[in-house]
């Protein structure tokens, strides 16, 4: 029902393109009856009134049970008995207790998640808001504010629902507010996904739209008008609508409104003691319902094969179905006839060939593990637990612990085949610096390295230089920085953009202080003289656009400036026809070259004319309901033009603590390691030499994708493949660089050849890339079947992250968007090492384990129980009683294998030093279906073992049904003590609880049961245990069950060891461990990598065998040869082709 | 939905941190065995060793036990030379009249001296008492208690008779053996004690005393024995013994207790009233007197297959510690690593 309503209700929305009137009584809205008719249909129809209320219960109980076989099995084997066999049903019960208990286990626990939601969202639901409703302000509770109302808010509340800011404390201010991190208690354990939303604890600013300033705050409550608005969606940066407000209040002018104009839910009001809005989205529908939908459940590989196993199995299970049913009725027929004391009927009903398959259904019901499920369950949350008590995984600057937001996947991290990782802010520290500049021409910082303590700069600030002080002007202003002014006098900085802030910081340090903001008037202090700008205009910064500008009004002389910071190929094209900008190609060059940051800096001064006729343009664009981002950039376009270059700035972002040694160590590991990142070629590939990406030039080597043109990217393709098909035998290192034009071309056109290179290729470092260029290479990988892992921080790899296998979310600078989208997030880039190392290859190794374990387990009662069919008659009779086979499956055999999860077969730090051995889980060496082929012959031996001994020990006078039931059930306990035992590597305290006291335990609780008169068992236990024959079967059964067992794994551990073997034997025999400390990772020093751009000199660029490490300065410089047009740079159609693909994409 | 504020976010975090533990840290203190070649050869040594004595005593125990068998089923009915159908038609006949008097005599000769208690029992072969139509088809409620009478569940079809339930219900009652032997030495009879054959706690609460047969073998087709209405059910111990299902088609029973030595070659005449079907099924009878010893009757399987086993056992180890001469291989030797000997390679 309330996807049918949904549907509805969208439909209709858009029939009437998202037309709600703010309203007070329906009478006193003459204008927009029509929509209001409209909307009240809506109303009634839909139940819209209440959706608040509606929206948070919203909780189906939906049992995932991972494995399709089983849930097919359990259904399968639970229906028919019932409807065909109806005096079946009550044995069924028994059977399938195990099941029923497992399933039932699963429903309280998704109970128990459903009821705490349940409470959270009674508690949001009923929480107190103020409304205005007919004029009134009352008080009512959230789940009943409508669409409409006006609601009032006080400083620290939180938003109930999306408004729009209709007014605030301050005349002309702003709100600042609060994003809250989404979802902290109710949703954590459901996955929900907080995707899309920002997980920032910044504050943000929220402007009141221009119609509404200057209304007074009396008049607010009579206030009135139409919101356009699209339909409801789950973009937090988008709200492309406009309002339009009946007069008296202004005249029909229709004013934009944008995401700067509301308040989204969830979020808290800050730094302003009221605000009022109206309520647009409410309930399910608001940015944050729209974005908590149900994600694809991941399936790790361990899942599949576990999946495809127990496909295996029920097919096995059919098959012995089948043909057991079909000796059992030849057999019935034949002989069973015969036999007068079974009393076969002469004319049975009509399914009565139906009956002995149907018993042998029911008896192999057991062969697939019903426990697995729940076992798998809880031992990933105890994997996902250890994440997040490691304590070596604790970023200690931020006390960041790490944090495994997917409980499920985590031996996917131990099979990792490839690293997709962004560069900003996850290899470096983000942690912008201003290092140095060039300004007009001069370089500052060159000498010492630091641009702010170098005396001809700060001369040139005092001398008054113009060109340097309106360089640091544009620092200082051009921006969305916001200064705090603590109570001490200090002024703090609050930016969105680490980049910015680094600069305004560095402006202050060199005078020209940014002291105030108050609303569109900023106060700039440069030599302690004050300077007014009014802000008239922001061109915001979009990946797409590379750059960002204010238009700004000098208040003293009035004269209009346009000031624009960003990427060298957005800003430098755009220079006035004069201007040389050489030095500034070279200046940028040279920055990249050591690894920084570089911004163009420049500006224009603006005719008053010229701004007007743009300004009307730029507001009519921003108020377009369609396509609005793009029509915004064209418009953005038209004024971002013939700049006077000031001057590059250049930042240094520094590598992150332990970053080359883990890349080193991973990479040895077998990972192959992928660079993606937005900043250009030189810079990435800086940071690749410096963090081990690539190694240096006699090993490693460096090819080039590139071209402007379909032809240039397919020949420059083939040349790299064919290098690359050569060198692939050779052991060198190499990489292939290719940056987004080119790799968009690629993916189009040549996705096969591309494919072939992705392969081959163990490094990549593509460069600037957009966000969903990542998403697509995640994809491509991921279709070539590799385990892929994305890292990332920013928002920008929201995408990657969540396409990717496994997404790991740095909580850095950038906020949390990133790492709340992630499966794990942690604090630095170093702890992969350790997540993949230790947690995803003890999670991997263990699982495997585990539920091989419990298939072999489930198997070996099976065939017992098979083989007993062939001497009862092939009648389907079970050999045990439905008690012990409920007990056997739930708590005899789970129990130690559950803490067998507790197992290292290696210490941490062997793994650390030997890496290498990853490849075993990799590859999916412990569970694939050959390993699993060695179970099965273990269960069936150890089944012939036991059925063998005991019916031979237990025969003539002594061949009693109960008795010998419990002997070849405690013959099973007996075995599986010890296979658990044999399998274990390391054994704390709890495993030998757990092995060993499961044993004692098998038998005080059937003394218990053999105890009561009323069981079935009654005494027979006591019997047992007081017969020598029967302690002499125990140890014989051991004896030959496991004898084989033991000297074939002693035989391949000494004689076909595999690594792991030599490790354990090397690691725990002491001596020769020592011996391998020269394989140790050497740490290498940031310093020695820092500096490598001195030996990469130019050469010619005849050939690719050419490294072409050396070769790309020279070849970038060509094209910013003078008179050379940047044509590989096409602003108008990449733009438009690349805001098509978002549009697309979205 | 989100309960705390933003602002305790990263507070809640770090006091949420739990303690430093050993087990959260997963550095548990641990023992590490790996299988060193002393270990498992001393392993493989000390079974083989242990082994082979205990299956050796276990042989001799099941040497020293003497029992003799006869089967008696196809001696004991009138010999037919016709074509074999028509000879297992008229058996048939012949053991299902009532009216014949089946009684039948043997002879044997004890061959070695038993002494008491000497167990008699009577074997069936090919006889699926855990066939599942059969195995279930009993109800313990209705055999426990007087006024559980009605509780027939299960018993089909000798549940009811014209409406009244027939105590003890089911078909494995039903069909209660009921060959009786009667021994005699000398032709001094022999007395075979029937007390005491059944379990103890079958006597004392699975079986009630106050439950007495009712309506049992009243209407054909008849199975098996009948019970005297006069003794309740936990006295009647053949029945209880019949009840202890047996888990092979081939089982013994006990039938009785010769509570005097038996001498050797003293000859033992057995008279036999051969009143239960087998011949429909082809089934075989045999009676079986025999001693025990602290393994219970003859039985030497699990003699042998320790002395196999530990054979095996002590092979191994052999073959090991011949290995181990021949061909030694150092544990954990790193030059085995493949990485070690190309790095990079991979």
């Amino acid at each position: 029902m309330p996807g049918f309503y949904a549907k509805l209700r969208l439909s209709l929305r858009k029939e009437v393109l998202g037309l709600l009137c703010v309203k007070h009584s329906p009478a006193s809205v003459s204008g927009c009856s029509y929509h209001h008719k409209l909307l009240v249909n809506i109303l009634q129809a839909n139940n819209f009134v209440n959706f608040l209320g509606n929206g948070y219960t919203l909780n189906a109980t939906e049992i995932h049970v991972g494995c399709a076989p089983i849930h097919e099995s359990v259904l399968f084997v639970d229906c028919l008995p019932t409807t065909v066999v109806s005096d079946y049903s009550r044995e069924s019960c028994k059977y399938m207790g195990p099941s029923y208990i497992h399933l039932c286990c699963l429903c309280y626990k998704e109970a128990w998640d459903d009821y705490n939601r349940y409470l959270s969202d009674k508690k949001a639901n009923e929480k107190e808001v103020w409304i205005v409703r007919q004029g009134i302000r009352k008080l009512i509770q959230a789940q009943d504010i409508h669409v409409g109302n006006i609601v009032w808010l006080r400083e620290n509340d939180e938003v109930p629902c999306d408004l729009v800011l209709l007014g605030t404390q301050i005349l002309r201010g702003f709100v600042m507010w609060r994003l809250m991190s989404y979802g902290l208690t109710g949703y954590e354990s459901s996955n929900i996904p907080t995707a899309a939303l920002d997980g920032e604890t910044d504050l943000k600013t929220r402007l009141i739209p221009s119609a509404c300033m200057g209304i007074d705050v009396e008049l607010l409550h009579k206030i009135k008008g139409v919101i356009e608005c699209p339909t409801p969606d789950k973009d937090i940066r988008r709200f492309d609508s406009n309002m339009r407000l009946f007069p008296p209040f202004l005249d029909n002018d229709v004013c934009p409104l944008t995401i700067k104009n509301t308040l989204l839910q969830s979020c808290y009001l800050r730094n302003t003691e009221w605000a009022c809005g109206v309520a647009v989205y409410t309930g399910n529908e608001t940015k944050l319902g729209m974005s908590r939908g149900v994600p694809e459940p991941k399936l790790t590989a361990v899942d599949a094969m576990i999946d495809k196993l127990t496909g295996a199995i029920f097919v096995f299970q059919i098959v012995v179905v089948i043909v057991l049913g079909i000796a059992g009725n030849v057999w019935k027929d034949t002989e069973a006839r015969k036999l007068w004391y079974v009393r076969y009927p002469t004319e049975g009903p009509w399914y009565e060939l139906l009956i002995i398959p149907l018993r042998f259904e029911l008896l192999c019901s057991i062969m697939i593990p019903i426990s697995i499920k729940v076992s798998l369950d809880l031992v990933k949350g105890l994997y996902a637990k250890f994440i997040d008590w490691d304590d070596q995984m604790v970023d200690v600057e931020t006390e960041t612990r790490s944090h495994a937001a997917n409980t499920a996947i985590s031996e996917d991290l131990g099979q990792v085949e490839y690293i997709l990782t962004d560069k900003t802010g996850t290899l470096t520290e983000n942690k912008m610096i201003f290092k140095r500049c060039c300004i007009s021409g001069r370089f500052y910082g060159n000498e010492n390295g630091d641009a702010l303590t170098d005396v001809q700069l700060l001369n040139a600030v005092s001398s008054g230089s113009t060109d340097v002080i309106q360089f640091l002007k544009i620092m200082a202003i051009c921006n969305t920085v916001i200064p705090v002014r603590s109570k001490s006098g200090d002024i703090s900085y609050k930016a969105q953009s680490q980049d910015e802030e680094a600069l305004v910081r560095a402006a202050a340090r060199l005078h020209m202080a940014f002291v105030n903001k108050n609303g569109n008037i900023l106060d700039i202090s440069f030599n302690a003289s004050l300077v007014r700008y009014e802000v008239l205009d922001i061109l915001e910064f979009t990946s797409d656009r590379k750059r960002m500008s204010v238009v700004v009004k000098d208040c003293q002389s009035g004269k209009i400036f346009l000031l624009s910071k960003g990427a060298d190929e957005a800003i430098l094209p755009h220079a006035y026809a004069g201007q040389q900008i050489r030095t500034f190609a070279e200046a940028v060059e040279q920055y990249a070259q050591l690894g920084l940051r570089t911004l163009c800096l420049a500006w224009r001064e603006l005719d008053h004319d010229e701004y007007q006729e743009w300004a009307s343009m730029f507001k009519e664009a921003n108020s377009t309901l369609v396509d609005r981002e793009w029509r915004v950039a064209e418009v953005c376009q038209r004024l971002e033009h013939d700049f006077e270059i000031l001057g590059v700035a250049a930042i240094e972002d520094r590598l992150q603590d332990g970053v080359p040694e883990t890349i080193e160590t991973l990479r040895k590991a077998g990972i192959n390691f992928w660079m993606l990142t937005g900043d250009k070629q030189n810079t990435a590939i800086q940071i690749a030499l410096s963090c081990n990406f690539v190694s240096p030039e006699p090993k490693g080597q460096l090819l080039m994708i590139n071209g402007k043109t379909e032809d240039e990217v397919c020949r420059s393709l083939e040349r790299v493949l064919l290098t690359m098909r050569i060198t692939n035998s050779e052991p060198k290192d190499v990489a292939f660089v290719v940056d987004g034009w080119a790799l968009e071309i690629a993916l189009k056109h040549y996705r096969k050849a591309f494919t072939e290179l992705a392969v081959l290729s163990r490094t990549a470092i593509c460069c600037r890339v957009t966000p969903s260029q990542k998403a697509q290479l995640v994809e491509l990988l991921k279709s070539c079947e590799y385990r892929t892992l994305a890292i990332g921080d920013g928002g920008n790899d929201v995408r990657m992250i969540q396409q990717a296998d496994i997404g790991v979310g740095i909580s850095g600078r950038e906020g949390l968007q990133a790492a709340r989208a992630a499966d794990y997030s942690i604090g630095k880039f170093r702890f992969l090492r350790r997540l993949i190392l230790v947690h995803g290859r003890y999670s991997y190794n263990r699982t495997a384990f585990l539920s091989q374990y419990s298939f072999y387990k489930s198997l070996l009662i099976c065939f017992i129980q098979i083989f007993f069919s062939f001497i009862s008659g092939v009648s389907g009779t079970s050999l045990f009683n439905s008690v012990s086979l409920m007990a056997y499956n739930v708590f005899y055999t789970s129990v130690p294998v559950l803490i067998s999860v507790l197992d290292k077969d290696l210490s941490e730090r062997t793994v650390m030093q030997h890496p290498q051995i990853l490849f075993y889980c990799q590859a999916g060496r412990l569970l694939n279906p050959s390993t699993f082929a060695g179970w099965f012959g273990r269960s069936l031996f150890h089944a012939i073992v036991v059925f063998v001994i005991s019916i031979h020990s237990y025969a003539f006078e002594k061949s009693e049904m109960e008795e010998v039931s419990m002997v070849a059930l405690s013959g099973c306990i007996w075995l599986q003590a010890f296979v658990v035992a044999l399998e274990t590597n390391s054994f704390t305290i709890l495993q030998h609880i757990a092995i060993w006291g499961n044993l004692v335990a098998f038998y005080v609780i059937n003394w218990i049961v053999s105890a009561l008169p009323s069981s079935g068992m009654y005494t027979i236990m006591f019997r047992l245990c007081k017969q020598p024959s029967y302690w002499i079967t125990m140890i014989l059964i051991v004896a030959a069950g496991m004898g084989p067992v033991l000297a074939l794994k002693y035989f391949r551990y000494t004689y076909r060891s595999s690594k792991i073997n030599i490790l354990q034997q090397a690691e725990r025999l002491g001596g020769p461990i020592l011996s391998l400390g020269n394989i140790e990772p050497q740490p290498r020093s940031l310093e020695k990598d820092l500096s490598p751009l001195s030996i990469s000199q130019p050469k010619g660029r005849n050939s690719v065998y050419e490294p072409l490490l050396s070769d790309s300065p020279n070849a970038t410089r060509r094209s910013f040869g003078p008179g050379a047009p940047f044509d590989f740079f096409q602003p108008q159609s990449r733009l438009a082709s690349s805001y098509t693909r978002n549009c697309k994409d979205n | 939905m989100p309960s705390g504020d933003g602002s305790t976010k990263s507070s809640t975090k770090t006091s949420t941190k739990p303690k430093y533990s050993r087990f959260t840290q997963q550095e548990l203190p641990a023992c590490k065995p790996i299988l060193t070649p002393g270990l498992v050869m001393a392993a493989f040594l000390i079974l083989g060793l242990a082994f082979i004595p205990i299956g050796l005593s276990h042989l001799s125990a099941s040497d020293s036990v003497v029992q003799l068998i006869d089967r008696y089923d196809e001696a004991c009915i009138p010999a037919d030379n016709s074509n074999p159908e028509e000879a297992n038609g008229k058996r048939i006949s012949y053991i299902q009249d009532d009216k014949t008097d089946k009684t039948c005599t043997r002879n044997f000769t004890v061959p070695q001296k038993m002494k008491q208690p000497i167990f008699v029992y009577y074997q069936l072969d090919e006889f699926y008492q855990n066939h599942r139509r059969y195995v279930r088809s009993r109800n313990d409620q209705q055999y426990g208690s007087a006024s559980a009478e009605r509780k027939t569940a299960n018993c089909d079809p000798e549940a009811e008779v014209n409406g009244n339930p027939i105590v003890p219900c089911g078909l494995i009652a039903w069909s209660l053996f009921n060959d009786t032997y009667s021994l005699s030495r000398n032709d001094v009879a022999l007395p075979i004690n029937k007390n005491g054959i059944a379990w103890e706690s079958d006597k004392t609460s699975r079986f009630g005393s106050d439950v007495y047969p009712k309506n049992f073998q009243t209407r054909s087709p008849i199975g098996g024995g009948k019970l005297n209405e006069k003794i309740p059910l936990n006295q009647q111990e053949d029945l209880l013994v019949w009840m202890r299902t047996a888990t092979l088609p081939s089982f013994r029973k006990l039938y009785g207790r010769i509570e005097t030595d038996l001498e050797e070659n003293e000859i033992i005449k057995v008279v036999i009233q051969n009143n239960y079907n087998t011949y429909t099924f082809s089934g075989k009878k045999k009676l079986v007197i025999s001693t025990t010893t602290w393994i219970g009757g003859k039985n030497d399987f699990l003699g042998r297959v320790y002395v196999t086993v530990g054979g095996i056992c002590l092979l191994i180890a052999i073959t090991y510690i011949i290995f181990y001469l021949v061909k030694p291989r150092p544990l954990g030797d790193p030059a085995y690593l493949s990485w070690n000997k190309v790095p990079a390679s991979n």
